[in-house]
């Protein structure tokens, strides 16, 4: 007995050991600094691009890394670190970016928050889920430390409280305009619904739509629904088929996005596919092939869009990463640009600053386009309706 | 470091991941691999939120207390509803009925409208830590105290051989009911909690996941010591804390080496991290002198009087489509005598002994024993009736030490302390004391009171069957079925045997014995039945026995069929 | 008819999974949690297979099968025989391939990264049939009589051979099988070998299926592999085809009939119609008690 606990304590203390050396860069330590709200701000001179700060700005992310959603905060990440890069080159400023993973469990997204709120980050990203969201966020309002939402887009984000900010636009702000283009472009009388029912950003989604629909006064002949986790969607599809519908409208994730389509052109279904902001993914054209082709995506983020920002930031993520950006990512790139403004606008990396910058900001360029943060701290900006043609997204005309 | 570590809602976590155990603890105590938990907390946690005020209204304690009541009813429910058809289950079977129940109500769930879907519902946030850990406080104190109470100690036996739990007057099915409820009420309770701590109740938060983990966390901690689920909880939400501050990066490498630890803990440490903690065996006074045997606290139980009819068998039979193992066995026996049962192998005196006993039913015939029929009676009700044994292949609790083996023996006699134990009555200690004292006297009658304290599977194999006669005896029966007490005995230790029956007969119990050893059969039974194939082919005294040819013929083959001589 | 085929293919696929679980626990009585996780792993190998490697998939499969099969012993040498013995070998063996399964996944993360994946664009035949109506892809069917074949062969394995009939020698009585001189640690080996393969080629195919693999794929199934099993009968091989085969069909005509956001009810609501009218399942044989 005594041996195999000494073994285990040694196999213990030998693992955590190893892996705190092999750990990699953690982007710095978190250096416990007074507890409580205070955050650490020398003051500099100057606003915008002349103001200068000496000590670091600390931004703490919390994204999920790992578990259900490890995929999308993956995706968050890199356009976070991309972003930390650029504004490398703008001086005056420096960016402590301290990216924490949640593993998609409230448990460590709570902890995390509770983490950033105590050591003093001035200014913190995330959580990737809006479940999430609202159970984490709270701490960060009742912590009086400004929260800017990359990737929530349920209904009362934003109303939690006053610190608290977003720049993914809301289902709501996205869907109608994408329902009303289709019908127009594919004389909608009759469509059938997917969605998958167990995942809070698709369900709120679908209700979206439903709305829409019957706004438009387009028939929603039946609504189907499947889990996160299917794969097979042929049993659906072929419901789906039997209906004859002029399209078919789904609320899904990516995951769920490919092999929907590719298995609905497989039982040859020919009608459109109309998605919403979990299709909005190169990884779509590249994985479904021709199935994609004519594929309606309407989304937040418009890749196939010409300005300056987004295709600066288009080829500098396809040159560090090895392939292109998704709404993700491209949504946390913007994030870090928003938090850059609301800084150097005050040119203060005090909470309350930030707070005041970031719902001050009014028709700033980014690569999701000229954005405005509205009185409700959410974000405004155009959306777009894309179709995919020749292997990549095009706007909808 | 360990302030960071150990921030508000790390404590908090800590403590509702060590509830959410203890309501897997209630049922891996009795041996019950439900894994329905997840379940039972949804359920309460959504019914909870809906019923109960708002804190807007009437305050945060009085809204966490009427939910806590809704919440653990609740709970206490839906388990009692899910553990009356899965009464019969057992093992893995009873795992995967009990998750596909947890799994059904998550996506019942999702498809309500008033729980709000997979959106689930905003609730405030009330808890603190200081409530999370009082109300985990009382649920560890609870457990604590039924650890040694009678009804504790049943759970056990049940965990380790539910067969002899039954045999010595357990009646399984409510205690596991009674586990199950625990069960449910406990993780009532957390889903009531958690709904009041996280601020947005999702089912998603119930799901596949989550009902593992509270099984992970009651293994690791350690299944058969209170402090277990405590412990696992502490260490799995701190290991992934632990491993942000040491900085070690986010990424694949946390959830690797928690799954890491995880298992080293499983395959170095049997009893999980409780076995760190060393076990405190409560001490054994040397029994005072009471009259016979029986604690004067406790009931005493009727006993027939001299010569009344104990055993009435009339054209038993039991068949195997086919096989008769026992054939139109007519017999009786009478309160103060020793019967003897011999036959060669495969007679079928196990067989008819199992029916006495009401382990199985017969096919043909009927049996009265002691008043009661044992093929319609379930097998506890029987030993209720005075019907105690022991077993061919020895039924121990094995990993029970030698007294509690014993006690749980004296199930049927004792005091139920449980209620009492919660209050710190002195009447439970003293019952308590009762039927430790009364274990021990059992353990000197056959000679195993030095070895009270060890663990019964650590016993040689004479000694394992003496503990098993003890046990019997613990309940102070009136009819005693022995099951070859004698294998594995050398002579001394067999005549040592045959003295105690003596005694045991003396003081007015029926003895039914079945042996091989026939030399002590012919010394210590007043009557001998032999069967063969089924049949009784032979009774009367033991001269009268050993005598007749057809009782030689069958041990011994008939002269013709040994060949020419 | 095109419903009906459906459920078929899918079924096929429930069915080879949940012959994996079943083998271990009707021999060994093993619950092995960490095998969705080997489904997991087999189905990233396979892709990696045929685009890293540029094998054909028909060649990608054996290969397959047999790191299905390593990690089986991996998995019986690690999470189960160190446990051999102890009294609480049931909850622990649970346990211990649990945290296993975990270690494989994230080992999964750390080299493939936590998106989905999938087969390069032209791996699979493009031919498609048409039967009755319904709309058959040449892939489909070669799952279908893969996954039958598989099975089949292991049903004249454990029935015919050596290994086989020690197999069933352990399942009965393990002691009297080791007094008897089978060498039973060589034979859990095997079977744990066997039934990782399994679910390995299960893992592939599925993901062939549905073209993605992703790291949640095992947990997804898992729950409906354990349904099968019980509903065919723990144990019994012919009990998982047949349980799978129905758990698909349901499935499929649930979605029609009852509504699609109850489907997954189907799985549950049939396992405990058989529990409680049947416990032993369709086929399972009844375990006589000990005493």
């Amino acid at each position: 007995m005594r041996k195999s606990l000494t073994t285990l304590a040694l196999v213990s203390t030998a693992a955590l050991a190893l892996a705190a050396c092999g750990g990699g860069t953690s982007e710095g330590d978190a250096t416990a600094s007074s507890s409580g709200g205070a955050s650490s701000a020398a003051g500099g001179g100057g606003t915008g691009d002349d103001c200068t700060l000496s000590d670091p700005v600390k931004v703490g992310a919390a994204l999920s890394l790992t578990g259900a959603a490890g995929s999308y905060g993956t995706s968050q990440k890199k356009g976070l670190e991309l972003a930390a890069e650029d504004l490398k080159a703008k001086k005056g400023v420096t960016y402590d970016l301290k990216i924490e993973d949640d593993a998609t469990d409230p448990k460590q997204g709570i902890t995390v928050f509770e983490g950033f709120v105590d050591n003093g980050t001035n200014v913190i990203i995330g959580p990737t889920l809006s479940n999430t969201a609202f159970q984490a966020q709270p701490i960060a309002q009742e912590g009086k430390t400004p929260v800017l939402a990359i990737s929530n887009t349920a209904t009362g984000i934003t109303a939690q409280g006053d610190y608290i900010f977003r720049d993914s636009l809301t289902e709501a702000q996205v869907i109608p305009q994408t329902i009303a283009k289709a019908k127009e472009k594919y004389s909608l009388k009759k469509v059938v619904v997917m969605y998958s029912q167990d995942d809070a950003f698709t369900k709120s989604g679908f209700e979206v739509i439903e709305g829409a629909l019957k706004k438009e006064g387009v028939e929603n002949a039946k609504t189907l629904s499947f889990s996160k986790a299917d794969t097979d969607f042929r049993a659906l599809l072929t419901e789906a088929k039997g209906l004859n519908p002029d399209a078919i409208v789904v609320s899904g994730l990516i995951e769920a996005a490919i092999p929907l389509v590719t298995q609905a052109r497989e039982l040859g279904i020919t009608a459109p596919i109309i998605g919403g902001n979990g299709f909005n993914n190169p990884r779509l054209m590249k994985d479904a092939g021709a199935a994609a082709e004519g594929v309606v995506v309407g989304a937040a983020w418009n890749s196939a869009s010409s300005n300056e920002e987004n295709t600066k930031f288009m080829a500098d993520f396809k040159a560090k990463n090895g392939a292109g950006p998704d709404q993700f990512a491209a949504q946390a790139y913007t994030g870090m640009l928003l938090i850059d403004h609301a800084v150097r606008a005050k040119c203060s990396a005090e909470r309350d600053d930030i707070k005041a910058g970031l719902g001050a900001i009014k028709d700033l360029k980014t690569p999701l386009g000229t954005i405005s943060i509205n009185k409700d701290r959410d974000a405004e900006h155009d959306a777009v309706v894309q179709v995919v043609k020749d292997g990549a997204f095009t706007v909808l005309k | 470091m360990l302030t960071q570590l150990l921030s508000p809602s790390t404590l908090v976590f800590i403590a509702l991941g060590a509830i959410f155990a203890y309501s897997f603890y209630a049922v891996l105590v009795a041996g019950q691999l439900s894994l329905a938990q997840a379940g039972f907390a949804a359920l309460a946690a959504f019914s909870a939120v809906v019923v109960a005020p708002k804190p807007a209204d009437v305050g945060p304690w009085v809204t966490l207390a009427i939910a806590l009541v809704v919440g653990m009813v609740v709970g206490a429910a839906a388990a009692f509803v899910l553990g009356l058809p899965t009464m019969r289950l057992r093992g893995v079977f009873l795992a995967i009925a009990t998750l596909a129940f947890a799994e059904a109500v998550r996506i019942l769930i999702i498809n309500m409208e008033w729980t709000g879907g997979a959106s689930g519902m905003r609730v405030p946030k009330i808890l603190t830590p200081g409530v999370a850990w009082f109300l985990l406080a009382l649920v560890a104190y609870w457990f604590w105290r039924q650890g040694p109470s009678r009804h504790g100690r049943a759970l056990e036996a049940i965990r380790e051989d539910e067969l002899a739990a039954r045999a010595m007057g357990i009646d399984v099915g409510r205690h596991r009911m009674l586990a199950f409820v625990t069960a449910g009420a406990v993780a009532g309770m957390y889903g009531v909690l958690w709904a009041y701590f996280v601020r947005l109740l999702a089912p998603e938060d119930f799901a596949f996941g989550t009902a593992i983990d509270g099984l992970v966390t009651a293994v690791a901690g350690g299944s058969t010591m209170f402090v277990g689920p405590l412990l696992g909880s502490a260490f799995l939400t701190l290991v992934p804390e632990l491993q942000r501050s040491l900085g070690i990066e986010a990424g694949w490498v946390r959830p690797f080496l928690s799954s890491l630890l995880l298992l080293l803990v499983i395959l170095f440490l049997p009893g999980g991290l409780a076995s760190f903690i060393p076990r405190r065996t409560p001490k054994v006074t040397p029994p005072r002198d009471e009259a016979d045997g029986i604690p004067a606290r406790f009931e005493r139980r009727q006993h027939p009087a001299a010569g009344e009819t104990v055993i009435e068998l009339a054209g038993l039979g039991k068949d195997y489509g086919g096989v008769h193992a026992v054939r139109d066995v007519t017999l009786t026996a009478r309160s103060g005598e020793v019967l003897g049962l011999i036959g060669p192998n495969g007679a079928g005196k196990t067989t008819l002994v199992n029916i006495i006993s009401g382990l199985i039913p017969s096919t043909t015939g009927t049996a009265t024993v002691l008043g009661v029929q044992p093929g319609k009676t379930p097998v506890h009700k029987v030993a209720a009736a005075g019907v105690s044994r022991t077993f061919q292949h020895s039924k121990l609790f094995a990993r029970l030490s030698v007294l509690d083996n014993v006690v749980v023996g004296a199930h049927l006699v004792s005091k139920p302390t449980l209620l009492r134990r919660l209050i710190w009555l002195p009447s439970a200690r003293a019952d308590e004391r009762a039927a430790l004292e009364h274990a021990m006297r059992c353990l000197e009658r056959v000679g195993l009171a030095d070895k009270a304290r060890n663990q019964a599977s650590a016993l040689s194999y004479g000694d394992q069957r003496r503990l098993e006669i003890a046990r019997a005896l613990a309940s102070d029966p009136s009819l005693l079925i022995l099951d070859e007490p004698a294998a594995g005995m050398n002579h001394v230790e067999a005549d040592s045997l045959s003295e105690l029956i003596g005694s045991l007969a003396k003081e007015g119990l029926t003895i039914l014995l079945i042996e091989h050893n026939v030399g002590m059969v012919m010394r210590t039974c007043d009557r001998v039945v032999v069967l063969n194939f089924g049949e009784v082919i032979a009774q009367g005294t033991p001269e009268e026995v050993a005598a007749d040819p057809a009782v030689v013929e069958a041990y011994l083959g008939s002269a013709d069929e040994e060949g020419a001589a | 008819m095109q419903q009906l085929l459906n459920g078929i293919f899918i079924g096929s696929i429930y069915a080879l999974f949940a012959i994996g679980f079943t083998l271990v626990f009707g021999i060994l009585d093993q619950l092995n949690l960490a095998h969705p996780a080997v489904f997991a792993v087999a189905a990233f190998v396979g892709i990696e297979l045929v685009e890293v490697a540029g094998l054909s998939i028909w060649v990608a499969l054996p290969i397959v099968l047999l790191v299905g099969a390593l990690l089986g012993v991996l998995i019986e040498w690690v999470a189960f025989r160190p446990l051999r013995g102890r009294p609480d070998a049931h909850f622990a063996g649970l346990i211990s391939s649990i945290a296993l399964g975990g270690i494989f996944i994230a080992l999964l993360q750390a080299r493939y990264g936590p998106d989905t994946r999938r087969f390069p664009a032209d791996s699979f035949p493009d031919e498609r049939y048409t039967i009755a109506g319904a709309q058959v892809t040449l892939l489909q069917v070669a799952i279908l009589v893969i996954s039958i074949v598989l099975m089949v062969v292991l049903t004249l394995l454990v029935r015919r051979s050596r290994l086989g009939r020690g197999m069933r020698a352990i399942a009965e009585n393990p002691t009297a099988a080791t007094v008897l001189g089978i060498n039973v640690s060589r034979i859990r080996t095997s079977t744990f070998a066997l039934s990782s393969a399994l679910g390995a080629v299960a893992g592939a195919l599925f993901a062939m299926n549905v073209n993605s693999a992703q790291l949640g794929m095992g947990s997804a199934i898992e729950l409906k592999g354990l349904a099968v099993i019980i509903v065919g009968g723990m144990g019994s091989l012919s009990g998982a085809l047949v349980g799978g085969l129905a758990l698909g069909l349901a499935e499929v005509f649930a979605v029609q009939y009852v509504g699609s956001s109850w489907r997954d009810m189907v799985a549950f609501g049939l396992l405990f119609l058989i529990l409680l009218v049947r416990p032993q399942g369709l086929f399972g044989a009844r375990r006589v008690r000990e005493v």
